[in-house]
């Protein structure tokens, strides 16, 4: 049988929200407000959705799915974008990266019957697959911006040298690449081992066997791996030309990104 | 080898003034007052704003910009070396246009005056002075006609400045290259250039032969930045 929490036990948890407000207070970190909002916030967002999921989850799947995977989709174009806003056409290049990984995501997921086409399957594996793929874009756009300025003496040398601005990125791609790979190999290393994955939690918590949350685990830990990999891969490759213009010169700030292509 | 026709950039307006082949020319002048930013014109890693600039006769701009970059030439002030070895380092700019040749090596790292043992060391293990050698060598690999140097030794001691010098100097006679640099010091201007452009207060100030230039300056200006 399913557990089940009481609303009144729910209300203990203001405990833990205690302890850091707490904190803040005796030790003046002035962040009592974010903590209050942020707890708040949280908690109106999680019962909202869970009344939302409630709806959806009855909804026929044929247009429940696609009308959920879009509106995540978007809301997470919108969230990744804040992290290269003065690129030209990112929030573009971030759509369609993430409609063609979670196509291709859930296409191979239905395919080997993996999983079933009912949004109470498809809408709890695909948030986790977009949601990573949109840290991991963001991150890829972060990570990007900073080498270049990092590496600015370099990518002049190498331009300066007849190098095509291809040709000079080559470094900074291979860099951005493996940041973002890197905490991802970590994890899949120590997955089990440090913390049991959340997914497999909550369904070992729901009652189901461990081994079968295992295999769900592992169908979705290697989901977003390759996922995270790829959205990576593709934005950085989709978005370092933008750091030049077509002179094949280097654009030094934000403002020139902004105006190279307009 | 080089015209500017009315070229302004920030700080620097309305330029006119031609450099010869084999002439090597000192760039000097307050710090800010865009000596830099000339350097960048000349390797097209910018363009200037207003006017143009004629190179071998032709627009600057009309020349497909990696073959152009590739004959002129550009030593940064930071070496700014790529990880990797020196062997690495010196074939960049070559197999870039698929010209690099095994021997290459030896010689490029002989122009310099670093021993052959050194193709195979990483860039982490130089020197701040065998660096900027490495990254001479580097632009001298792409066999340029321009030599562009953006103060090359102003980041290294006196004793190691000094040898690079020599290594310039003696590049500079055997190549017949034609030079254009960037200096503060006024004796590495007496010793490597033979005609000097001074530039201060967004304008081309003086425009002459370096002795010349050095102990009689025409301008108040010129006087005034010597006498500091």
């Amino acid at each position: 049988m399913a557990p089940e929490i009481s609303n009144q036990s729910l209300l203990f948890l203001v405990i833990f929200v205690i302890v850091p407000l707490a904190l803040s207070y005796f030790y003046q970190l002035g962040v009592s407000k974010s903590v209050l909002w942020s707890t708040f916030r949280g908690t109106v967002q999680l019962f909202a959705i869970g009344y939302i999921l409630t709806f959806l989850f009855e909804l026929p799947a044929s247009y429940g799915i696609p009308f959920m995977l879009s509106v995540m989709i978007i809301i997470a174009t919108f969230h990744a974008r804040q992290r290269g806003k003065e690129l030209p056409y990112v929030g573009y290049v971030l759509f369609a990266g993430l409609v063609a990984i979670e196509a291709g995501v859930l296409g191979l997921w239905l395919i080997f019957d993996m999983i079933q086409f009912k949004p109470s399957e498809v809408i709890p594996m695909s948030g986790m697959v977009i949601g990573n793929s949109m840290t991991a874009m963001g991150l890829a756009l972060e990570r990007m911006k900073s080498e270049f300025k990092e590496n600015n003496g370099r990518l002049l040398a190498a331009l300066s040298l007849g190098a095509e601005p291809k040709q000079a990125s080559h470094l900074i791609v291979q860099k951005t690449l493996h940041a973002s790979l890197i905490p991802n190999v970590d994890r899949l290393k120590t997955i089990g081992l440090v913390q049991l994955p959340g997914m497999m939690t909550g369904l070992i918590l729901g009652g189901v066997s461990p081994v079968m949350a295992i295999k769900y685990q592992l169908v979705i830990s290697l989901s977003i791996f390759s996922s995270v990999s790829l959205s990576s891969m593709f934005i950085t490759l989709a978005m370092y030309r933008y750091f030049f213009n077509r002179e094949k010169q280097l654009l030094q700030s934000e403002e020139e990104i902004r105006s190279s292509r307009s | 080898m080089f015209r500017f026709e009315h070229v302004s950039q920030q700080p620097l307006e309305d330029l006119n003034f031609t450099i010869e082949k084999k002439d090597q020319v000192i760039l000097f002048g307050p710090s800010g007052a865009g000596k830099s930013t000339l350097l960048f014109l000349l390797n097209r890693l910018n363009d200037p704003e207003k006017g143009t600039i004629y190179f071998k006769d032709a627009p600057i701009s009309e020349h497909p910009v990696t073959e152009l970059r590739k004959k002129v030439g550009l030593v940064l002030q930071a070496p700014n070396l790529f990880p990797g070895t020196v062997l690495d380092n010196l074939k960049y700019g070559p197999s870039l246009f698929d010209e690099w040749q095994e021997e290459d090596g030896r010689r490029l790292l002989d122009y310099v005056q670093l021993p052959s043992s050194y193709l195979e060391r990483n860039v982490d293990q130089l020197s701040g002075g065998e660096k900027q050698r490495v990254s001479l060598a580097r632009t001298l690999a792409n066999s340029p006609d321009v030599l562009l140097l953006d103060e090359p030794t102003s980041a290294l001691d006196y004793r190691t400045a000094e040898e690079i010098e020599e290594v310039l100097e003696g590049l500079i006679q055997e190549h017949e290259l034609t030079m254009v640099m960037v200096t503060h010091n006024l004796n590495q201007a007496r010793r490597l250039g033979t005609r000097g452009l001074f530039v201060a207060d967004g304008k081309l100030q003086e425009d002459g032969t370096i002795p010349e230039m050095l102990e009689n300056p025409e301008t108040e200006r010129l006087r005034e930045f010597l006498e500091q």
